[in-house]
């Protein structure tokens, strides 16, 4: 008779979590005057904010062993298109949503291209990167330009019963995001397309649609990200957002979604960026050159990448003998 | 025999499918009744998946007409198959390993929320879960994650996965490959009862004690064509078999035996990923086949030897070299060659120009000194463009614009140039068509006449035959029969890959 197998009742704490502790403590002891002042937290958390929404998007797209390296370019795109639109006079309110439309539509374009036409993501999502970053110093003049609307720096730095209007449009958005991924069909597809892109298909799923929505996703909250960013410096740059993508990738993968497809979640994300934050704002305080951080962020990757690769091939080996020992 | 209409679940009419290179359904007709058992029996590639494949929606159909209950259906997508009553367990396993019994269970068709489309209700799913596993006695947590299970729960899975809507018809590809003798007692007795609520089941398995134990009616194909309809419980063994493989064996298979000569290969209760305790030999100037079903262990046997895969336990000596641990690098030094199967992944470099596919196994003759030695190189392509009759203008052609024979020559000529004296065959002629099959017959006699020792997989029963000095049969990872080409029949091996299970249990 087949046994059941009873599942251990002790709730896990992720390991990223750990980490996170590790690097508060690590950092309060080399500057304990500096680093563990509420300041501190509120920065790691405003910042955080940026990555988390940018994130959001790529881990939908690494659950679907996809990526999107057109993030960075599209938050500086959204940016400057709203700072230039109401410079010019158009209302805040429309200025926004075009930005976010354009976001939409590289999407559409990353979509049309991956998910329709088959084509590489890498290579696709290399071009609109290139597009998007183009035109970003296109639209702006090459400049960063300053937005004099009260309302734009509200959004970036109001607060709302004392807490900041950022941190709550994030905690909206993940809480929502939350939900999808978690309670909706499409949120159900996506990790059936993940774990098995063929499993799906042979379930009846339209694996090309819900690959297009993610990507569309995927320029929403590029796109919503860098309003964000632009809105706490009441400016945009056109080069702003430079660094996201790379830093968007990082927090999904740390947060323990793996390429492998279907692993993971948003969850782990929101921790992900948390924990990048904590290591930036930690190794700024000990005087480490931005450059420097850049290589110890893809130094934790790779070992996160090297754990994740290592544990993968012991699982299929372990399959393949489970077979054999079956027969 | 006179049928009543009521009984009418599906019925084909000149079905055909094409696909590149080989007709792979040639005007098929066939019904499927409600409430039995129906097995479909054929070789490997005789076109029963693409069958099955065509009625669950998987594929569509070039020609033909199906009727589902007497009116005609079209099936553009999966989900057109699925909504009208059609389920299909598949032969490969398709699940989420991360996602619960109950998320596999229900992939694709989630039940929602009363009032709200979209959203999942994860409360019903679970304990319709639950419901399902409980009916089909199945004692699993739906909780569970898959990856968790062992491979016969997952099958268990897929099972309760194809019941869980509605269903006229279940389709099953080689369900029983990877369950234990109690895991398919409990199956049958799941199929007994999905008959007697009148679903009809489509059964396709090679393994003829469980077509009569639990099939009604036996449907044979070959070469993507229908043969025959026989009563499960009165047929006629070597009939069946004799009209899955019947075919003639023509001029196609050229071989001149010689008197085999040293002993090239020999192992030593040889164990690995899907095999155990292999123990045989190869001599020069000999054919050797090994024969069996797919997934007997016989590719991943030829893998170990070569050194693509561990070796587990037990050894080998080749050309008086004994080897416990094996690398291609190291293999290829020996003199073994591997022609893999899938050869444009594994055998060639399909971007790159006939000749440097040529000297890749062999590189040292065309560096002699860090240079490439262009001339030389060229001069060696050249050689065997002539010899192996290449199809080719000159051969500084890709290989990818080359045909599937031709591309087979390729990855011999690769092989002869790096002057190897034991070579593995996997299907050689996969893929092939006729003309270039012969080629490859020729070929492989010519180098056995040379004094090369080679041993073949091979799933053409009529290759086997056509070209061996012997045959080990393989099942379940375990070699179950060595036959000398005196006995060797088709008859005969298909009743070793298949039968042995009945005997031996």
């Amino acid at each position: 008779m087949i046994k059941l197998f009873s599942p251990k009742k002790r709730l896990p704490v992720p390991g990223i979590v750990w980490g996170i502790i590790f690097l508060i403590i690590f950092f309060s002891i080399i500057r304990p005057a500096k680093f563990p002042t509420l300041y501190n937290a509120l920065l790691i958390l405003r910042h955080s904010s940026v990555l988390i929404v940018a994130s959001i998007g790529m881990t939908m797209l690494i659950l679907v062993s996809q990526i999107d390296l057109s993030v960075g370019s599209v938050m500086s795109l959204a940016g400057v298109i709203t700072a230039v639109c109401a410079e010019s006079g158009m209302p805040l309110g429309v200025s926004l949503a075009l930005s976010i439309l354009v976001g939409m539509l590289i999407g559409v374009v990353n979509g049309t291209m991956v998910a329709v036409f088959r084509f590489d993501y890498w290579i696709s999502t290399f071009a609109t990167m290139g597009i998007a970053a183009g035109l970003a110093l296109v639209v702006a003049n090459g400049q960063t330009i300053t937005v004099r609307s009260d309302f734009f720096n509200w959004l970036g730095n109001g607060k709302v019963l004392g807490i900041d209007f950022l941190i709550l449009l994030v905690a909206v958005l993940v809480a929502g995001m939350l939900f999808v991924l978690g309670k909706t069909r499409f949120g159900y597809n996506i990790y059936s397309i993940g774990g098995s892109a063929e499993t799906a298909r042979l379930s009846g799923i339209d694996v090309t649609k819900n690959r297009m929505f993610v990507f569309i996703g995927s320029g929403f909250f590029s796109a919503v990200a860098g309003l964000m960013l632009a809105a706490m410096g009441s400016s945009a740059s056109p080069i702003a957002g430079a660094d996201y993508s790379f830093d968007a990738i990082a927090a999904v993968i740390i947060g323990g979604t793996s390429f492998d497809g279907g692993k993971g979640g948003l969850a782990g994300t929101v921790l992900g960026a948390v924990l990048l934050r904590i290591l930036t704002l930690g190794l700024n305080l000990m005087g480490i050159p931005p450059t420097w951080q850049k290589a110890i962020i893809g130094v934790v990757i790779v070992a996160i990448i090297v754990n994740d690769v290592l544990g993968e091939r012991r699982r299929k080996t372990n399959e393949s003998r489970r077979v054999y020992s079956n027969v | 025999m006179p049928l009543d209409k009521t009984f009418e679940l599906v019925e084909l009419k000149n079905i055909s499918k094409q696909f590149p290179g080989v007709l792979a359904l040639n005007n098929v007709s066939m019904d499927f009744r409600k409430g039995e058992v129906h097995v479909l029996l054929g070789e490997n590639g005789a076109g029963k998946s693409t069958l099955v494949k065509i009625i669950a929606g998987v594929y569509t159909k070039d020609k033909g007409e199906m009727l589902l209950e007497g009116s005609p259906v079209d099936f553009k997508r999966i989900r057109d198959a699925q909504e009208a009553g059609i389920a299909i367990i598949h032969q490969e396993l398709n699940l989420l390993p991360e996602r619960s019994i109950a998320q596999n269970i229900f992939v694709g068709k989630e039940p929602e929320k009363k009032g709200l489309p979209g959203i999942i209700d994860k409360k019903k799913m679970i304990s319709d879960s639950a419901e399902l596993l409980q009916r089909l006695g199945v004692d699993l947590n739906p909780n569970t994650q898959v990856k968790k299970l062992s491979i016969a729960q997952q099958q268990m899975v897929e099972v309760v996965k194809a019941l869980s809507r509605n269903i006229k018809l279940l389709i099953m590809d080689e369900p029983t490959s990877s369950l234990t003798k109690k895991e398919i007692d409990k199956l049958f007795e799941i199929i007994r009862k999905l008959k007697s609520d009148g679903i009809g089941i489509i059964y396709i398995s090679h393994r003829m004690d469980e077509i009569q134990r639990i099939g009604d009616r036996v449907s044979i194909m070959r070469d993507g064509e229908y043969i025959d309809t026989v009563d499960a419980k009165t047929m006629n063994m070597d009939e069946v078999i004799t009209k899955m493989v019947g075919r003639k064996i023509e001029q196609l298979y050229s071989r001149r035996y010689n008197a085999p000569g040293k002993l090239v290969l020999q192992t030593n209760g040889l164990c690995g990923l899907r095999f155990r305790n292999v123990s045989i030999s190869v001599h020069a100037g000999e054919v050797v086949a090994l024969s069996g079903l797919i997934g007997a262990g016989r590719s991943e046997l030829a893998k170990a030897l070569f050194g693509y895969d561990p070796i587990e336990a037990g050894s080998y000596t080749l050309f008086g070299e004994k080897v416990t641990r094996a690398t291609p690098k190291e293999s290829t030094r020996r003199g073994m060659a591997f022609l893999p199967e899938d050869r444009k992944a594994e055998g060639l470099i399909l971007q790159m120009p006939i000749k440097n596919n040529i000297v890749s196994a062999s590189l040292k003759k065309v560096f002699p000194n860090f240079l490439l030695n262009n001339a030389k190189e060229t001069r060696i392509g050249e050689h065997y463009r002539r010899e192996m009759r290449i199809a080719t203008p000159n051969v500084d052609k890709i290989v990818q614009e080359l045909s599937g024979g031709n591309q087979q020559k390729v990855v011999i000529s690769k092989w002869l140039a790096s002057e190897s004296k034991f070579i593995i065959f996997d299907e050689p002629t996969r893929g092939i068509d006729i003309g270039a099959k012969a080629e490859i017959y020729q070929l492989i006699d010519r180098l056995a006449g040379e004094g090369s020792a080679i041993l073949m997989i091979s799933s053409e029963l009529g290759e086997v035959v056509g070209i061996s000095d012997r045959v080990y049969v393989m099942r379940e990872g375990e070699v179950v029969a060595e036959l000398k080409r005196d006995k060797l029949s088709q008859e005969e091996l298909v009743s070793w890959a298949v039968r042995g299970a009945a005997k031996n249990d």
